[in-house]
């Protein structure tokens, strides 16, 4: 039975195929926006994620800063628990370092004079350190004569965050507006797709066949149809993924510290899935008040 | 199997009245009345398309009008329909509008298609199977429709003016086919105003009129004078 129901299912497609192609298009088209609004957020939190889990901060010290006065910040700072390096990194050293990431624009930097590098203490601590305790060391060294600033990346985390959260805001927001428009795309599909075919339906429910017979080839194209119109979403994403990660990957991957990811496959197969759902659902609302002879 | 039964499609338009009627199993029984007079409407009542409003309706024992709508469908599995404008899918093949009846029943395909074949043939449709369904005449149309209604083994089957779209002879073969299928055992419930397939030969004939079926000798045998028009309100 269940063999019956694909082939009329797929004959009802191959016989309908502009109308079916029309809607998978259109239900493409609404979850490229989706996946644009996900594949922004994944690569967002995983920006976060690096920079959260940095567990490091910098230590600036003053120009007049003398070298007993880094050792003995150095010492202080080794003794703490939860520390695991502590590292001087004189203004040479900072400008050579950041020349190197920076690759490409080394030339431009190099012309940078050495104060616009303050020399440093970089210090690493176990990434599940807890803020606070970041917070009190940190507090500490400030009041400390020879210490100019304290960096902890900290502000640059929330930032982060609060921009993550923008972005899940936004892009549920635009799931349900995408979740909303496939219903009513598959759903006025199948709508007419069953006018079309009314006859058809009534010779079924005439000759004894279940409403499951009769309204099995219309869910799965309805969920056929939500399910190719997402694939066809995580093709065309993944191409303009390519191009653009093509064109603008060096600059961006020194910008954030990252490569920038894709969806990540259980977010892309679950957006699938989620078609598939949404048009068998939209195709069962299509059909509620199904002809009866 | 009509017992007391009353419907209305509007409130205070009753088109059946009371009515009472039985039926024995392998009878081939005519229905006629004017136009309005509630011969699909009655045909409608036995496959449960409409429900009654009064009354019991009896089909292999049990009460059409009370079945639970999921048992529906096993009900229809037991009649064949046939109707005027033939009512089968034009964009299948004779094939598959025969067919749609057994796959229905979940029957493997192999016996499908033998059942398929013997039933084309009985029909005169030999061999036409292939061909797509919106091609054919009327009369080959409606054997298709025939062929569908019979293929299944239905132990009842109602025919709602099947020979309207017809031209006379073409009418007479398809009655001839409604024969070879009364032969065979099946109850025919036919509903016409075609006076000339009711002369064919003798057979009951029930008039519907005011909501309540009437009993009418009917034969060659009656001439068809003045006093057999009154009795027929044609
Ligand atoms: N679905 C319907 N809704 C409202 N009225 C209907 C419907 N079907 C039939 N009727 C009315 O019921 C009466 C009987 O119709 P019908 O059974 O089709 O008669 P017949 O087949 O003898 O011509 C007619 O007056 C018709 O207008
Ligand atoms: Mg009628």
């Amino acid at each position: 039975m269940f063999d019956g129901m694909t082939r009329r299912a797929r004959r009802g497609m191959l016989r309908e195929w502009r109308l079916h192609t029309l809607s998978v298009f259109s239900l493409a088209v609404a979850f490229v926006c989706l996946g644009a609004a996900l594949l922004v957020v994944a690569n967002l939190r995983a920006i976060e994620e690096r920079w959260a889990h940095a567990g490091r901060f910098s230590v600036y010290l003053k120009d007049q800063a003398t070298q007993p006065d880094i050792d003995l910040v150095k010492s202080a700072l080794t003794k703490v628990p939860g520390v695991t390096e502590v590292r001087y990194v004189s203004s040479g050293q900072a400008r050579a370092e950041f020349g190197m990431s920076e690759g490409a624009a080394k030339s431009d930097l190099a012309a940078l004079p050495v104060e616009a590098f303050p020399a440093s203490i970089e210090v690493l601590v176990r990434p599940d350190m807890p803020d606070a305790d970041i917070a009190e060391i940190t507090g500490k060294l400030k009041v400390l004569p020879a210490i100019e600033d304290v960096e902890t990346y900290q502000a640059w985390t929330e930032r982060l965050s609060r921009l993550v959260r923008g972005g899940v805001a936004a892009a549920s927001l635009l799931a349900i507006v995408v979740f909303a428009s496939v219903l009513a795309v598959v759903g006025s599909t199948i709508r007419l797709a069953l006018q079309r075919r009314r006859t058809e339906v009534e010779v079924l429910k005439l000759v004894g066949a279940t409403d499951v017979f009769v309204k099995g080839p219309f869910l799965l194209e309805g969920s056929a149809q939500g399910a190719m119109g997402a694939v066809g979403a995580v093709v065309l994403l993944g191409l303009l993924f390519a191009i653009v990660r093509g064109r603008l990957d060096g600059e961006l991957v020194t910008l954030i510290g990252l490569e920038p990811t894709f969806l990540p496959w259980p977010v892309a197969i679950g957006m699938i899935a989620v078609g598939a759902f949404l048009g068998m659902a939209a195709a069962a609302l299509g059909l509620r008040k199904l002809v009866t002879v | 199997m009509f017992e007391d039964v009353y419907k209305s499609y509007r409130a205070g338009v009753p088109v059946l009245r009371g009515m009472n009627l039985i039926i024995e199993r392998g009878e081939f029984v005519f229905i006629t009345g004017p136009s309005g007079s509630g011969k699909s409407t009655l045909l409608r009542l036995l496959y449960r398309a409409e429900r009654v409003d009064q009354g019991r309706i009896l089909f292999m024992g049990r009460d059409v009008a009370r079945l639970r709508d999921e048992s529906v469908p096993f009900l229809r599995r037991n009649i064949g329909v046939v109707f005027q404008d033939f009512k089968i899918v034009s964009s299948w093949s004779v094939y598959e509008n025969v067919a749609i009846t057994l796959e229905v029943l979940g029957l493997p395909t192999r016996l499908i298609k033998a059942r398929v074949g013997e039933v084309l043939e009985r029909v005169g449709l030999t061999g036409r199977g292939g061909d797509v369904a919106g091609v054919l005449s009327g009369g080959e149309q409606q054997r298709v429709a025939l062929a569908r209604a019979i293929v299944g083994e239905p132990a009842l089957i109602l025919a709602d003016e099947p020979t309207g779209n017809l031209d006379p002879q073409l009418a007479l073969d398809i009655l001839g086919l409604f024969d070879e299928i009364h032969e065979s055992g099946t109850t025919v419930l036919f509903a016409t105003h075609d006076r000339t397939l009711l002369e064919v030969r003798p057979r009951r004939l029930i008039v519907l009129d005011e909501g309540k079926a009437m009993d009418v000798p009917n034969g060659v045998s009656t001439p068809p004078d003045e006093d057999y028009d009154n009795q027929l309100p044609l």
